[in-house]
């Protein structure tokens, strides 16, 4: 992996971090206001879940130069 | 009956709430890839402003410029690694110079 395609994913990295962190932290603050009574821990889990989506974007991206991608040669 | 036909409305709005907020957020792509979600980022940051002057028109008020900072954080973190490793690289040589002298002080000061 070049460097420069290095940088370009970690960019996409904390910007899709950025992304899930708001979208997390939005969800659950409507369930903790629709659901369950404006308590706290809806908002820690949509947020927690939000990063952990993000974490998880990151490593495949980052793991897939080095995945071996193959193709099923169709039968005629 | 009746208590129960509006605690079962109040559920069905409050589940049509929260379900349309995670189709929203599905249809727009927040909830996917990593490359979609730095495209929505990048559409969100460029339909900012003008939302942004939009209401400020509608409201009738001017929101301060904002200051414009010039400092680039890259910049001042690769002369901060620059100068650090630079320091370490000449750190022996500048010691060794620096008890060369204060060896030479003192004997001096000795004769």
């Amino acid at each position: 992996m070049s460097e420069k395609e290095l940088g370009q994913k970690w960019d996409r990295c904390l910007a899709d971090c950025a992304v899930k962190l708001g979208t997390g932290l939005g969800l659950g603050i409507v369930f903790s206001v629709v659901f369950f009574k404006r308590r706290t821990w809806p908002i820690v889990f949509g947020t927690g879940l939000g990063l952990g989506m993000a974490y998880s974007n990151c490593q495949n991206d980052l793991r897939s130069h080095y995945v071996l991608h193959s193709k099923v040669a169709k039968e005629e | 009956m009746i208590l129960k036909q509006i605690l079962t409305a109040r559920f069905a709005t409050k589940v049509t709430i929260a379900g349309g907020a995670i189709y929203v957020a599905y249809d727009s792509g927040l909830l996917g890839d990593g490359k979609e979600g730095s495209v929505t980022l990048g559409r969100a940051k460029a339909a900012i402003p003008p939302a942004v002057e939009e209401w400020v028109k509608y409201f009738g008020f001017e929101l301060p410029a904002t200051p414009k900072i010039e400092f680039s954080p890259l910049d001042a973190w690769n002369s901060g690694v620059q100068k650090s490793i630079h320091a370490l690289s000449v750190a022996p040589s500048t010691v060794s110079d620096y008890t060369k002298q204060g060896l030479k002080y003192v004997k001096d000061l000795t004769k």
